[in-house]
């Protein structure tokens, strides 16, 4: 009696370990979307961001999610997802994970073809869903691109996407040969887009300078 | 500020003199509200101060009933301990003494009859000496026959003598054996006489360290000062040297942690939590806090620490079982945590491999070339240290121990000297307040000084006219200190 009595106590004690915890504990993991702008020239400066990645896929811990989608001409879609991970909790697991993932980054990035227009609303829509869809703590979006977005006819990106408790990263925004003739269009590109997060509820902070990855994360 | 601009300095003048008339008017009933309140107060402070005194000489005492007592606790153990070894000695050396009695008493007899054996018997004179005498006095012409007898005699006295010398050289030959036989006997009587010696010596000196544990007991007993005061630096030397040892001891379990740390995530994964800390940590943890339990219970069992006196005062069977238990435990958690370490090495270098190998070619190729030469020493380093360690961390029982029973002292002590000091400085403030009544009330005539001083001047005149009235300054009648000295000795 009395070790069935003991049983059913440590049978207790054990549920009660189990509920205070649960499978993923999302609200400590770490989301990253990073939306790699594919149109014209941009295409050269994907090399810098593989090891923007890199860095990324080192300094994630397990239960993090990390997502690389191009930006093309309609860049709303799941199909837009070059490679998507969630890292196990396993460290030899993980390790693995990251390995496929660098070179999935590095066969794409070999194979990329410049697209034709940018849809960088549609990208960042996409996002915003892939995030709050993966019930992660902190989200961030990446951008790697230099914000000029060039929509094809007939695509309408007037959606404000709700930003709340979103971080968007513009990386590397290069300035164009127009920026060069009047800095006024590359400042109000800048601001723009900043304008956009803020009022969506999201923070919004702008890294050209690669070298200090610490400001990545 | 605009309500001065617009008025004036007429309408300031006005009420400053109205303010001066209602304060000289209220000035009694002011007076013993300044008064009445601070003398609350300071009653009031005086009271919290006294409390806290009686709080600390409360405390400070039964500080030196605990500190006392752990003394005598400590004291009567090493008596004990005292007693035992030197019933042990009793028992082991001087219970054998009627047999070295018996030995020496047999050695001696053993040396008395070799002494008597070897003793000298003087020959007695040969009875031709007589013969010689006779033959000499014989009155003879013959004196060759005599001479013939003689030398007859002589070749017989020659041969005897040598005989003789011959016998007395054989005998003295064995008496040398003898006694040479006798000498190991005194070698033996000399040892037996020197370890008796030796360890009735031994005895004194116990006793005598005895006698000096005694007399610390007594002390203890009486609760001299002497004896406290011993026992709070003993108290205050021994919380000091054991909370630097816990430390350190925290330092290896702090080690030992990160040691197990990751190889854990890999068993328990890492991404579940528990109250915002990793399972993996957790469990890392708790095996960690089980090597600890294993270790106290072991110390326990071989009582060596009494922090559960219930184990130390089990029968011999049921500790030796507890005691086994736990070093199986302490083993066992030894050789997972060496497992783990092993395991660790292994993801450290997956790691390394990986960061190597993300951070580009070149640096992959230089990692590779680093980690195959001295892999082996950390992955060795590793593997001796998580078993060393849980062992290692089993020694903090005693510590342990030690810093729970001096910290009882030590930080009642310190508490005590705070509420002490806590009481004084109430007891100051307490002062301040009852100054500060006799400050507000001057300070109060000192608003009014000019009805004041007119209203001496009118007493001035009136005690002129007559002699009856005595003579008495407005500032005068106010007498602060009766209420305060009343309120002081309350």
């Amino acid at each position: 009696m009395n070790t069935i009595k003991r049983f059913i106590a440590v049978l207790g004690v054990l549920t009660c370990i189990n509920a205070c915890s649960t499978d993923d504990n999302p609200k400590y993991a770490n989301g990253y979307y990073l939306l790699l702008d594919t149109s014209g020239t941009y295409t050269k400066e994907l090399d810098k961001a593989k090891q923007v990645i890199n860095y990324i896929l080192a300094m994630m811990e397990p239960g993090d999610v990390f997502a690389v989608a191009r930006i093309d001409s309609a860049s709303f879609s799941e199909k837009d997802i070059i490679s998507k991970l969630t890292l196990d909790a396993r460290p030899s697991v993980a390790i693995t994970q990251k390995q496929n993932f660098a070179s999935n980054i590095e066969a794409f990035i070999a194979e990329v073809k410049s697209s034709d227009y940018t849809d960088i609303s549609g990208g960042l829509l996409q996002g915003v869903e892939y995030l709050r869809e993966a019930r992660v703590g902190s989200r961030t979006i990446l951008i790697y691109s230099d914000l000029k977005e060039d929509l094809p006819k007939g695509y309408v990106r007037d959606v404000k996407p709700e930003l709340e408790g979103f971080t968007v990263k513009a990386l590397n925004v290069t300035k164009l040969r127009a920026d060069n003739q009047n800095p006024r269009s590359y400042l109000d590109r800048v601001a723009d887009w900043q304008s956009l997060v803020i009022t969506g509820g999201g923070n919004w902070i702008l890294i050209n300078d690669l070298d200090k990855p610490d400001a990545l994360l | 500020m605009t309500f001065l601009e617009n008025a004036g300095w007429m309408t300031f003048f006005v009420l400053f003199v109205c303010a001066m008339i209602v304060l000289y008017l209220a000035r009694k009933p002011a007076h013993r509200a300044i008064r009445g309140l601070l003398d609350g107060l300071y009653i009031a402070t005086r009271f919290v101060a006294r409390s806290l005194a009686n709080t600390a000489t409360k405390m400070h005492a039964r500080n030196r009933e605990v500190l006392l007592h752990l003394g005598r606790e400590q004291s009567e153990r090493e008596l004990r301990k005292e007693f035992h070894e030197i019933s042990s000695f009793v028992q082991r050396d001087l219970g054998g003494y009627p047999k070295l009695q018996q030995n020496i008493r047999e050695e001696i007899n053993l040396i008395q009859a070799d002494y008597e054996a070897s003793q000298h018997t003087a020959t007695e004179l040969p009875d031709w000496t007589q013969a010689v005498e006779s033959v000499a006095k014989l009155k003879t012409s013959n004196s060759e026959a005599n001479t013939r007898l003689l030398e007859q005699i002589h070749s017989t006295a020659e041969i005897q003598h040598r005989e003789n010398l011959k016998a007395y050289r054989e005998t003295n030959s064995k008496r040398n054996t003898v006694l040479q036989k006798v000498l190991p006997h005194w070698r033996k009587l000399s040892f037996s006489i020197d370890d008796t010696g030796r360890r009735l010596s031994d005895i004194v000196e116990r006793s005598k360290k005895i006698d000096k544990q005694m007399e610390r007991f007594n002390d203890i007993q009486t609760g001299s000062e002497r004896a406290e005061h011993m026992l709070r630096s003993s108290a205050i030397t021994q919380f000091l040297i054991s909370a630097l040892v816990i430390t350190i001891a925290i330092g290896g379990a702090f080690f030992n942690f990160h040691l197990i740390a990751l190889p854990m995530s890999e068993m328990v994964g890492s991404a579940q939590r528990i109250g915002g800390a990793k399972v993996s940590d957790l469990a890392a943890l708790v095996i960690i806090c089980m090597e600890i339990s294993a270790g106290i219970f072991l110390l326990e069992s071989l009582r060596i620490t009494k922090l559960f006196p219930l184990i130390g005062s089990m029968d011999d069977r049921t500790r030796r079982t507890i005691m086994i238990a736990s070093a199986s435990v302490l083993l066992t958690l030894a050789s997972t945590e060496s497992a783990l370490a092993f395991m660790r090495d292994q993801i450290a270098n997956d790691l390394a491999a990986l960061r190597a190998s993300l951070a580009g070619p070149s640096s992959f190729a230089e990692a590779e070339v680093h980690t195959g030469i001295n892999h082996w020493i950390p992955l060795a380093a590793n593997m001796v240290l998580g078993f060393v360690l849980p062992l290692a961390l089993t020694m903090i029982a005693i510590p342990l121990e030690y810093l729970l029973q001096s910290g009882r002292t030590v930080l009642g002590s310190v508490v005590a000297s705070l509420i002490g000091l806590l009481a004084i400085a109430v007891r100051v403030f307490a002062s301040l307040l009852r100054q500060m009544g006799h400050v507000l009330t001057s300070f109060y005539d000192l608003l009014i000084a000019g009805p004041l001083f007119i209203e001496s001047l009118v007493l001035k005149s009136r005690s002129s006219h007559s002699d009856d009235v005595q003579e008495e300054l407005p500032w005068d009648d106010v007498e602060p200190t009766e209420p305060m000295s009343t309120g002081a000795k309350k």
